[in-house]
This record gives structure tokens, C-alpha cells and sequence, in this order.
């Protein structure tokens, strides 16, 4: 039997899907089908998690005791440093739209690739060269600036590996740019007919908007890493107060993407959300122009607000004034998403699949996290909260508790249309459970230590707070444990899962219109779209007797 | 029944990637997809805008005693050569949509011409500022070696350093390649006329009088930014001129016709928008102090 | 969409050779202007009124490249917003970075 024999017998049988169209190398690492480029992100971005994972448990075991005796200083330095490089660079920014973005968007379209595939697969090699080099540099030594690179620290002062991690972050802005711009000539221009843009799903508004936040924010970030560079090696000084420069300057620059760049972070993320709650609630969406609309302005507001992060650092008082007024406006959309949600699932009828319990998850997470930012945008308690641990607890709500939950919701629920087998749906709901316990066991006690005054990016901290980070560093195992259990189950279901069919969920999506896996031309007959989003009735095709007997066998 | 399958039969014409239904489609995404890279380039640039903008408003003085120091001849001669280039290049797409090979190639050829004087233009400047000690970073100026022969005059105050433009040049030594600069004459200038903001009151002066060494700081940041813009500059003129490299071979290949000329235009768009940038950093670099030399 | 065709007049048929040299030619004169402007001492109307007269000869030329070289003026409306949004973006990056400068204690623009 041949490769592409043994294949074609494991995934969708005989007739030749994207997996078994194809088994050489080359046709992988040369391929423009889009849900190829999607799977390779799929093993790179889960390498980076389990770097950036590993460094964490780093930080953890050594915050278990108050004293630095687990890392020095200047190592624990290098080790938050590289957490956060890794986890914001190589890990959430590309994690949904790289992959999830990649392979659906062109299905949930109706058309056949997106339209620049070649520049998709541009996009995966620059991710790929950006990658390697911090790679490398993280061997070499690493950096110890944090991943915020402050200056003058980053340019005068640090004997670590700044330009070299630095150049890899540059590059890999490339691969954003690029898929960002890829998105949205593809969302413009390939829609099949029918599909107009109020037909869409909430997941392609979703990443339309962070399109826009990755084309018009990322070229900033990469002039500062290029100033900061050439800083380093020219030494002129123009972040150097004593000779006239600014440090606000870098900072400035810095945010301008930064801020915007959580917003890469979690907006698509909420695009999944969108979909597993109608989905699974089994109704259509509770105000879909709103929800589209607010994706849109939390694009364009999240480009106001950087200053937030400059508080203290020496901006003025009333830039801070505006900032701050302006970061409480840009909550306003994200909570209009909240309710949404909620009213969606009221009279829905809801079930409790895997994907299911970590959207609702992500909803009291993101919950959580986004009110503690209002808390963080208030003048007055950011003079006290700044550089706490109720700043790495608030961001981790989000990035995690949001985006990571997101993600892992999203893998799952598409997870039977890209590889046609369904996970075990015991060990799913187990590991959801696990991962939320952990998550809130090991970020909770942070907000509490960060009001209390222990100052994050510490190796070593006074006796009192030892109690609250044992909790956390306990919290943390348990996470772990949730999180690496979907590597296992997920991978256990390539080979033993059984076979999904088109549309295991019973759902109206585009997408589970086709085979699964689906083949390289996405379908077999390019469709025509004459109905409404997520119309749980006979119009979109769904066998209703079906779908009233799937859900009395349901569990 | 809910959903209608279309099964047309696409004839697909040369040049059609298999992504696209039919010209017009891949057309239209071409288009889009240039014009979001040049919004991303735009914000690229408008970084070092940004750095240029806060500085200069603290410290225009230095700024404008920086600037007077370049040479606007060869800054505006640059400029025109650009402008030439761009409406050649612009020619080049006109001919590629009139299905004329010959001319799009003369067209490619002078558009790669004026490219190269640029460049070469560039070159003339930036060996002048190297002699002259302007180039912002220690050791990549002129070594110029200490004269013993040479008669030494009392150094005068900086202030009254004089700035005629036909003086001759003097290079004082220099023997570690530093950033050199005396003039600080325009810093008397806007005291007198009360035009210094108060970051320039506290930069230029130690103990009330004017410190050299601070404003030449000053004035090399201004260099700074001058040599990171126009280099960043020059780098994606390179870019553009192997951009046109490539269009020349595929030009005189004959792939462009009034049916397929799209890569032609996006290389001019590209191109322009190169132009574009310079066209605002002549005025912001080279003349922005011209006014206060009387 | 894939289907729809282009209604849209394309500039092959608006635009032609003594027309693309006229816009050459503006753009020349605007850039001599721009030149000798430079030297004239406006300050007495008002601080900054000569990078203003700078900027704004600097505008219209960026605005002939744009419409007639670039093409925009025969473009979909989708290129013009990618045109004049980018010109947006750039000025909120200009503005709330000035904001903090202009109003610290050593402001720029005080006396």
C-alpha cells in the first residue's frame, strides 16, 4: 500500500481530499492550498505554546518561595522576557488568524483559496525565518528587557541578544502584515455569489477587523524595532535624556502597535465565540450588525488608546486624561459583544459540547479581565496598581482566559472538519473543566497580591505574598495539565477518532457543506449563497429529524 | 430545496491564476492587495514622521542649523529626477495598456535611469557629509589626523562662528571620526528674536551661556533622523530598482498587452509612492531653515 | 464580487500623453515653488508659517501623484478610502503623540 493509499484510507476514504492530495514533501512546504499553510501554522504556533508554556512554569516554581533561589535575577529577567516574546509574537498573534483564519475563511466564503495564496505561503515562511532567528537568539543567551524593550535600558545598558530577537520580531511582523492584508483583499473581492457582507459570518467580520489593526499597526512596531536597533549599535542618544532625546519617544512608538496589537490578540477570538454561541445555543444571533459593527470600532478605538500604558512613565497629565477617557469608550463595544452573546443563548437551546464550555468560560473570563482593564484606565488606581501583579492577572484574563480559551474552543469545534475525526468528547469536557479551574486558581490570587503591592517582573518578593503564590504556582499545574491534555486526546483522534462526516454539529455554516476533510477546491460545486447566517432551519440545508434525533441521544 | 450549485464553464485566459473566476476578479484583488502593502509602508514611514515631528519641535533650532548644512541643490535636483521618473514610469504603464513593448522597455530603461542618478546623487551627499564630519555615529567620519603645522587661531564662540557659504571648508582633526559641528549661530539668532522654546532653553545652555556640546547633541539628532529617513529612503529605491529589473526582462518578453498589464501598474504604484515620500521629506529636511539665513 | 463587471471608465481612456506631461509639469512648478518659498522669512505672520507653506505645496503635488500617476481618481471607492485612510491613521499617530509633548511642563510651542 503507498503512502498516499494509507492515507487516502484513514482520511475520507478514496476519493482525494487537501491531506491525501499530495504526499511529498515539497507539495507541503511548496503548497499554496491555504488549508495546508493552516496546518503547518497549526504545528509551529503549538511548539511556540509549549516553549512559552515552559518558561512559565519557570516563573512559577521560582515565585513558589520568596527568595530568588530557584533563578538568579538576571535569569528570571531573561525567562519573563522570553514568556512574553514568545507567547505575544509567535503564539496569540498568529494563533487564530494563522490558523483558523487560514483555513476557514476562504470555505466560509465560498470560494476556492484566498486570493494571494502565494503571499499566504510567503506569510508562513517569514513566521518560519522570524521564528528561527529568536530561536536562535534565545540559545545564544536571550534578551532581558522584558518584551516591552524600554529604553534606555534596551538600548544602552542591556548586554543581551536585543538586536538579534529584535530582527526576528521584525520579520515575523511581515508574516502578520501579510495575512492581515491576504484577508482582506480575499474578504473584498473572492465572496461567492449570494454571499453579501451581511450574510457573513460574525467570524469573518472578526478577522476583517483585525485585518485592518494588522496592516495599519504592525509597520509601527517594526520602525521602532528598526530605531531601537540602530540605537544600539549607533549610540546617538536619541532615547537619551542627557543629551536631549526621549525615552516617552520609544514608548510612544512602542504602544501605538502594542495596544492595538491585543486587540489582533482578542478579536478573533470573539469571532469564534460569536460562532460557538449561536451555534450551540442552536439560534440565530442575537443582534448580528451589532456584534459585526462593534468588531469595526473596537479596530478603530483600540488605535486611541495606547497611553494607557504610560500612566507613570512621564507623559503628561493630560494626555493621560484623554487616554484614560478614551479606554473607558472602548470597553463599550466589547461589552455590546457580551450581551449579545447572553441574549443569544437566552431561549436558546443549548449544549454543553466541549466548544460550548469554553466559550461560556471565555465569557466569565473575558468578563473578569475586561473590568479589571477599566480599573487599570483610571488615573487615579493605576498610580497604585502600575508594575503589580494586578496588571499581569488582568492581561492574563484576557489573553488567556480570553483568547487561549478562544482558541482551544475553536480547535475543537473545527477540529473534525480539518482532520475529519471527532476527540473524545469525555476527555474534551474533562480538560475544559481542568483548564478553567487552573486558570483561575493561578490568576485570581494575582489580583489580590497586585492590590496588596507585590511588584511583578521580581524574582524575589517579601514573605507575606508567599501564601497567594503558592495558590498560583498550584493553579498553574492544574492548567498545565488541562492544557496539555488536548495535545494528547487531539492527536490520539487522528488515528483512532472516528470518522466526523460533513457536519458532525449539525450546523448551518458554509463550511460544514463540504466533505471533511475538505478537498483542495474547498467544493466540489462552488455554491451559491441564497440564505441568512446561522438559520437553524430547512432554508440552510440542515436535516432538522436529524439533528431532533442527534440531540435526544446527546449527553 | 436550499441551496443552488452553479457548474459554469470558466475559460481561463492566460495570466489567470486558478484562485479566480475571471480577470476582472484577479484584477480588483491585485489592486487591493498593492494599495494595503502601501498603507502598511505609509505607517512605516510615518514612524520615523513621528520621531521627526516630536523633535523638531522641541529643538528647531538645531533642526534648521542641521538642515541649512544640506545641500538643497542637490536635494531639489533630486527631487525633479524623481518627478521625471515617476511620469516615466507612468508612461511605461500607458504603453503596456496600448500593447507597445518597445516603448514600455525605452520607458523601464529611463525610469531605471533617473532611479540610478538618485541614488548616485545620494551617494555625492553622503561622501560630502562623511568629509564633513555630519555622519552621527562615532567613527564613521573622516579621520582627519592632527595638522602640528598648522597655525591654531583662538577659537572663537560658537555663536560667532560664521556661516558664509563660499567660506572655505576647514577640517579641524578629527582623529576618532566623531560628529563635529561649531555653528551655533542661529541659537543667538532666535534668543534675540525670542523664537527658542523652553526645551531649547534648558538644551543649548550651561550656566546661562551657550554650551557648544549641547547643541551639537542636538543638531545630531537632527542628523540622525536625516540619515535613517533618506537611507530607509534610498534602501526602497533599491527595491524599486530591482523591481524594475524584473519588469524590464518580462517587458521585453512581451507578457504585457492591452489584456494583461496589472504587474506593470503595481510596480508604479509602488514606484510613486517612493516618489511620495520624497516629495515630503525634501521640504521637511532640506528646507525647512532656509528662511532664517539672511 | 466574482461576477460583477466593471462599469468603471479606466484611465486608458481619459489619460494621455500631453496630459500625463501637464501633471510632470505641475508637479515642476511646484517643486521650484516649494524652493524659493523656502527662502522668503514668513515669520512675521505667524511662527511655522513656512512649513505650513511647505507642507501644503508638498500635499498638492503628493495629491497630482495620487490621482493621475497613481490612478486614483478612476478607482473604486474602496481604493480611495485605502488612500485618504492611511492619511487619517497617520494623523492620529501625529496628534496623540504631540498631545502628550505640547502639554508637558517644557512644552514645545511655549515661551
Amino acid at each position: 500500500m503507498s503512502a498516499q493509499e494509507a492515507t487516502s484510507s484513514i482520511y475520507g476514504g478514496t476519493k482525494l481530499n487537501y491531506i491525501t492530495n499530495g504526499s511529498t514533501l515539497k507539495s507541503w512546504l511548496l503548497t499554496k492550498d491555504h488549508k495546508r499553510i493552516a496546518i503547518m501554522y497549526l504545528v509551529t504556533v503549538s511548539m511556540f505554546f509549549m516553549m512559552g508554556g515552559l518558561y512559565a512554569s519557570a516563573i512559577r516554581l521560582e515565585l513558589l518561595t520568596p527568595a530568588s533561589d530557584l533563578l538568579e535575577t538576571a535569569t528570571y529577567n531573561k525567562v519573563f522576557t522570553q514568556h512574553g516574546i514568545l507567547m505575544i509574537f509567535f503564539f496569540l498573534i498568529p494563533s487564530i488568524p494563522a490558523i483558523l483564519g487560514n483555513f476557514l475563511i476562504p470555505i466560509m466564503i465560498g470560494a476556492k483559496d484566498l486570493a494571494l495564496p502565494r503571499i499566504n505561503l510567503l506569510s508562513l515562511y517569514f513566521y518560519w525565518l522570524g521564528g528561527g532567528l529568536t530561536l536562535f537568539a534565545l540559545m545564544q543567551g536571550g534578551v532581558d528587557t522584558g518584551w516591552t524593550f524600554y529604553t534606555p535600558y534596551s538600548t544602552t545598558f542591556s548586554n543581551s541578544f536585543v538586536m538579534l530577537v529584535g530582527l526576528g520580531i521584525f520579520i515575523n511582523g511581515f508574516s502578520s502584515i501579510l495575512t492581515g492584508l491576504n484577508f482582506i483583499v480575499t474578504i473584498h473581492t473572492m465572496r461567492a455569489p449570494g454571499m453579501t457582507w451581511f450574510r457573513l459570518p460574525l467570524f469573518v467580520w472578526a478577522h476583517y477587523a483585525v485585518s485592518l489593526v494588522m496592516v495599519l499597526g504592525t509597520p509601527v512596531v517594526a520602525i521602532t524595532i528598526l530605531l531601537l536597533a540602530i540605537e544600539r549599535l549607533a549610540h546617538v542618544g536619541i532615547f537619551d535624556p542627557s543629551i536631549g532625546g526621549d525615552p516617552i519617544l520609544f514608548q510612544h512608538l512602542f504602544w501605538f502597535y502594542s495596544h492595538p496589537a491585543v486587540y489582533i490578540m482578542i478579536l478573533p477570538g470573539m469571532g469564534v465565540v460569536s460562532e460557538l454561541i449561536s451555534n450551540f445555543s442552536r439560534k440565530k444571533i442575537f443582534g448580528y450588525e451589532f456584534i459585526a459593527f462593534s468588531s469595526i470600532a473596537i479596530a478603530v478605538f483600540g488605535f486611541l488608546v495606547w497611553g494607557h500604558h504610560m500612566f507613570v512613565s512621564g507623559q503628561s497629565l493630560y494626555a493621560g486624561l484623554v487616554f484614560s477617557f478614551l479606554t473607558m469608550v472602548v470597553a463599550v463595544p466589547s461589552a455590546i459583544k457580551m450581551f449579545n452573546w447572553t441574549a443569544t443563548m437566552y431561549k436558546g437551546s443549548i449544549s454543553y459540547d466541549t466548544p460550548m464550555l469554553y466559550a461560556i468560560g471565555f465569557m466569565g473570563l473575558f468578563l473578569i479581565g475586561g473590568l479589571t482593564g477599566l480599573f487599570l484606565g483610571s488615573m487615579g488606581l493605576v498610580v497604585h496598581l502600575t508594575d503589580t501583579y494586578f496588571v499581569v492577572a488582568h492581561f492574563h484574563y484576557v489573553m488567556v482566559g480570553g483568547q487561549v480559551i478562544a482558541y482551544l474552543g475553536g480547535i475543537h469545534y473545527w477540529w473534525p472538519k480539518m482532520t475529519g475525526r471527532m476527540y473524545s468528547e469525555f476527555w474534551g469536557k474533562i480538560s475544559a473543566m481542568l483548564v478553567f479551574i487552573g486558570f483561575n486558581l493561578t490568576f485570581f490570587p494575582q489580583f489580590i497580591l497586585g492590590y496588596q503591592g507585590m511588584p511583578r517582573r521580581y524574582a524575589s518578593y517579601p514573605a507575606e505574598f508567599q501564601v497567594l503564590n503558592i495558590f498560583s504556582t498550584a493553579g498553574a499545574s492544574v492548567l498545565g495539565v488541562g492544557l496539555i491534555m488536548p495535545a494528547v486526546y487531539l492527536m490520539h483522534s487522528l488515528v483512532f477518532g472516528k470518522p466526523a462526516g460533513d457536519n458532525p454539529w449539525m450546523h448551518p455554516g458554509l463550511e460544514w457543506r463540504t466533505s471533511s476533510p475538505p478537498p483542495t477546491e474547498n467544493f466540489e460545486k462552488m455554491p451559491v449563497v441564497t440564505w441568512e447566517a446561522y438559520e437553524f432551519g430547512e432554508e440552510s440545508g440542515l436535516d432538522l429529524e436529524e439533528a431532533k434525533r442527534r440531540e435526544s441521544v446527546a449527553v | 430545496m436550499s441551496s443552488q450549485y452553479s457548474d459554469k464553464f470558466v475559460y481561463h485566459e492566460p495570466g489567470l491564476q486558478h484562485q479566480f473566476d475571471d480577470m476582472g476578479q484577479q484584477e480588483e484583488s491585485v489592486s487591493i492587495g498593492m494599495w494595503m502593502f502601501l498603507v502598511q509602508e505609509i505607517m512605516f514611514f510615518g514612524g520615523l514622521f513621528t520621531a521627526y515631528l516630536v523633535f523638531r519641535s522641541r529643538y528647531p533650532m538645531a533642526f534648521a542649523a542641521g538642515s541649512n548644512h544640506l545641500d538643497a541643490f542637490w536635494g531639489g535636483l533630486n527631487t525633479l529626477v524623481l518627478i521625471v521618473s515617476s511620469l516615466t514610469m507612468a508612461l511605461t504603464v500607458y504603453y503596456a495598456q496600448k500593447s507597445k513593448r518597445m516603448m514600455q522597455v525605452v520607458m523601464i530603461l529611463l525610469t531605471m535611469f533617473f532611479g540610478a542618478v538618485f541614488l548616485g546623487v545620494k551617494a555625492i551627499e553622503y561622501t560630502s557629509k562623511y568629509n564633513d564630519g555630519l555622519i552621527p555615529v562615532t567613527g564613521l567620519n573622516h579621520k582627519y589626523k592632527e595638522d602640528k603645522t598648522a597655525h591654531h587661531e583662538d577659537a572663537k564662540p560658537c555663536w560667532e562662528v560664521s556661516h558664509e557659504p563660499n567660506a572655505p571648508v576647514h577640517h579641524p582633526p578629527n582623529p576618532s571620526g566623531e560628529f563635529q559641528w561649531a555653528d551655533c549661530s542661529l541659537v543667538k539668532y532666535a534668543s534675540d528674536k525670542n523664537l527658542l522654546t523652553d526645551a531649547e532653553k534648558i538644551g543649548y545652555y550651561s550656566n546661562g551661556v551657550v554650551d557648544a556640546n549641547k547643541f551639537r547633541d542636538k543638531v545630531r539628532i537632527f542628523y540622525f533622523i536625516y540619515f535613517v529617513m533618506t537611507g530607509l529612503h534610498a534602501l526602497h529605491m533599491v527595491v524599486g530598482l530591482g523591481l524594475m529589473t524584473w519588469l524590464l526582462w518580462t517587458a521585453w518578453r512581451g507578457y504585457y498587452t492591452a489584456e494583461y498589464y496589472m504587474p506593470v501598474e503595481m510596480s508604479g504604484l509602488y514606484w510613486h509612492f517612493v516618489d511620495i515620500v520624497w516629495i515630503f521629506l525634501f521640504p521637511l529636511l532640506y528646507l525647512l531653515g532656509r528662511h532664517f539665513i539672511h | 464580487m466574482a461576477t460583477e463587471h466593471n462599469h468603471e471608465h479606466h484611465e486608458h481612456d481619459h489619460m494621455n500623453i500631453p496630459k500625463y506631461i501637464g501633471i510632470f509639469m505641475i508637479l515642476v512648478v511646484g517643486t521650484v515653488l516649494t524652493y524659493f518659498a523656502a527662502t522668503i522669512d514668513m515669520d512675521g505672520i505667524f511662527p511655522g508659517a513656512n512649513t505650513l507653506v511647505a507642507l501644503l505645496i508638498a500635499f498638492t503635488k503628493m495629491t497630482f501623484v495620487m490621482l493621475f500617476f497613481m490612478h486614483v481618481y478612476w478607482s473604486k471607492r474602496l481604493i480611495w478610502l485605502a488612500a485618504v485612510g492611511s492619511f487619517f491613521w497617520l494623523a492620529i499617530m501625529f496628534a496623540y503623540t504631540m498631545q502628550d509633548y505640547v502639554t508637558r511642563a517644557d512644552g514645545v510651542f511655549t515661551r
